[in-house]
């Protein structure tokens, strides 16, 4: 066990398939994500865990199946409940989706700004606050476009636990970044969810970062979950699929040269 | 076969119900949306009226002087033959203010403001910023699309109110200039002819006109996608479907008020 933590399901996933141009991107998944944990999500790129994690945050309606966030299914409410929902959680983009023509104080303060009704000061502080975090005091006035990959990065993470959010989705915060940035990134994951107690839920294919901020990991091929795990069971695993995915072996059961990997989900 | 015919038509479908879809949506956020404390952002209005409206003007300025300019000396040219060089003091100005105003300026925003709007839009969409805000709870609709049509739902009529004027102000100069009018006749007779429903229905067209550039824009900005040659399709689908929408419906609008003697 790696940390006392409440048995407590905050998203579930039931049966959920989605199809795109009629193959098959998410094909009958179901796991649960317990309440403070760090879960995540890898697999080949063109697995489909870009979209499971877009089914998750209700960006897409799955064909089938039901997602429940809170107890609440995601699939049936309406709009304005979605909404509520979603306040409750940040996400980290993988190519951090700031908004270029906001600086970076206004991009971090942009949900505070809608979503409360603290004091312009109050919330200067609290995004101050936030850019410490991530150690980005003193870029307030910057643009996107003036600071490295790396920082809009650490930018979005700030942006995305601005609310403070009790789940914080992360899509491939490592990829495209030096191996130190990553490691800095993936060590502001851990601080997170340790420190503020979020559940974290992380997409990667960047097995160094894995096994370090992992609680739990599920391995997804061809959308559909080959195995749930502790990082443990998975690092330990028998499965030709997971053996194959972590040690990065060209040979195996995952065939990269006989699929179209991903091409229906990059025009979707 | 049948294939060829009917993707193009299911494709206006689906941008005819798009629009309308945005356009409801729009409207919802712009009446509806206070009730539920829910506001288009006024410093973003007024950004956008200062980038669609202020920063417009030299150019529709410029386009609607010469127009006042050349339709001076065309009509000139006729008329001379009759002794009746007067009245291109009032034939400018009408046409001017019912038809080549409005449309001019319509076509100068769609091509500057409108193609702009599908750009910012487009490239925010690809890069996954749309997404961003509705993760975050913020509707797009509300916070982009909003704004910009308030905006050109304001500006273009002023727009066009300018370009009235520096028509005329080029026509004026011509008769004046090189006609050898009589400036205060031709003031005169400017005035003499020019009706007030001459300018309204002018304005109602640019109204008319200002949602179709806003509504095509947010549409096709909103809705682009495969990276940036999505985002140059989409501009140019943007300016090209405004630039129809606005000669058609110059027409329809002309007809209804030819037809109701207005």
């Amino acid at each position: 066990m790696i940390k006392e933590r409440p048995k407590e399901v905050v998203i579930s996933l039931r049966n959920v398939s989605k199809s795109f141009g009629g193959r098959k991107i998410i094909d009958n998944v179901s796991l649960d994500i317990y309440c403070g944990e760090t879960f995540v999500i890898m697999g080949c790129s063109g697995s489909g865990k870009s979209t499971l994690l877009r089914l998750i945050t209700g960006a897409i309606k799955p064909d089938e199946g039901h997602i429940l966030i809170k107890g609440k299914d995601t699939v049936e409410i309406d709009a304005e409940e979605l909404d509520e929902i979603r306040k409750s959680f940040g996400m980290l983009f993988q190519y951090s989706a700031l908004l270029d023509s906001l600086t970076v104080e206004e991009n971090v303060a942009l949900p505070l700004k809608e979503h409360t009704k603290l004091d312009k000061n109050i919330i200067r502080i609290i995004v101050k606050m936030k850019l410490s975090m991530v150690g980005l005091r003193g870029f307030e006035n910057y643009y996107p476009s003036q600071i490295s990959g790396g920082m809009r990065k650490r930018v979005g993470l700030a942006r995305a636990i601005a609310l403070d959010p009790e789940i914080v989705f992360y899509d491939e915060p490592t990829s495209g970044l030096d191996p130190v940035v990553g490691g800095v990134i993936g060590k502001l994951v851990m601080d997170l969810s340790k420190k503020l107690l979020i559940t974290s839920v992380v997409v990667t294919h960047d097995m160094q970062s894995v096994f370090r901020i992992a609680d739990r990991v599920a391995m997804i091929h061809k959308g559909s979950v080959v195995q749930t795990g502790t990082s443990q069971e998975i690092k330990n695993s028998e499965d030709p699929y997971v053996k194959q995915f972590i040690n990065g072996l060209p040979e195996g059961p995952i065939d990269f040269f006989k699929e179209d990997i991903g091409i229906f989900e990059e025009f979707s | 076969m049948i294939s060829y015919i009917s993707k193009p038509i299911i494709e206006i479908f689906e941008v005819i119900k798009g629009v309308v879809f945005l356009f409801l949506g729009i409207l919802y956020w712009i009446f509806f949306g206070p009730f539920k404390k829910k506001f288009v952002r006024i410093e973003s209005i007024f950004y956008q009226m200062r980038f669609a409206g202020i920063r417009s003007s030299p150019i529709v300025f410029f386009v609607t002087f010469f127009t006042g300019v050349v339709l001076a000396m065309q009509t000139a040219y006729q008329l001379e033959k009759l002794g009746a060089a007067i009245y291109v003091a009032s034939l400018v100005a009408i046409s001017l203010c019912r038809e080549l105003s409005p449309v001019l300026t319509a076509l100068v925003v769609a091509g500057r403001v409108g193609s702009a709007i599908s750009a910012e839009l487009g490239s925010m969409k690809v890069t996954e910023q749309i997404e961003a805000l509705d993760t975050m709870a913020i509707n797009p609709v509300r916070f982009l699309a909003a704004p910009r049509f308030l905006a050109l739902f304001f500006m273009l009529p002023c727009l066009t109110i300018l370009g009235n004027l520096s028509g005329m102000l080029g026509g004026f100069l011509v008769g004046v200039g090189s006609l050898d009018l009589n400036p205060y006749l031709y003031i005169q007779t400017t005035f003499k002819y020019l009706e007030l429903k001459d300018i309204y229905t002018g304005l109602t067209k640019s109204f008319a006109f200002a949602m179709i550039i806003a509504l095509i824009a947010c549409y096709e900005g909103l809705n682009a996608k495969g990276g940036a040659e999505g985002v140059g399709k989409a501009t140019t689908r943007s300016v090209v479907i405004s630039f129809i929408l606005i000669i058609l419906a110059d027409c329809v609008l002309t007809g209804i008020f030819y037809f109701s003697r207005m």
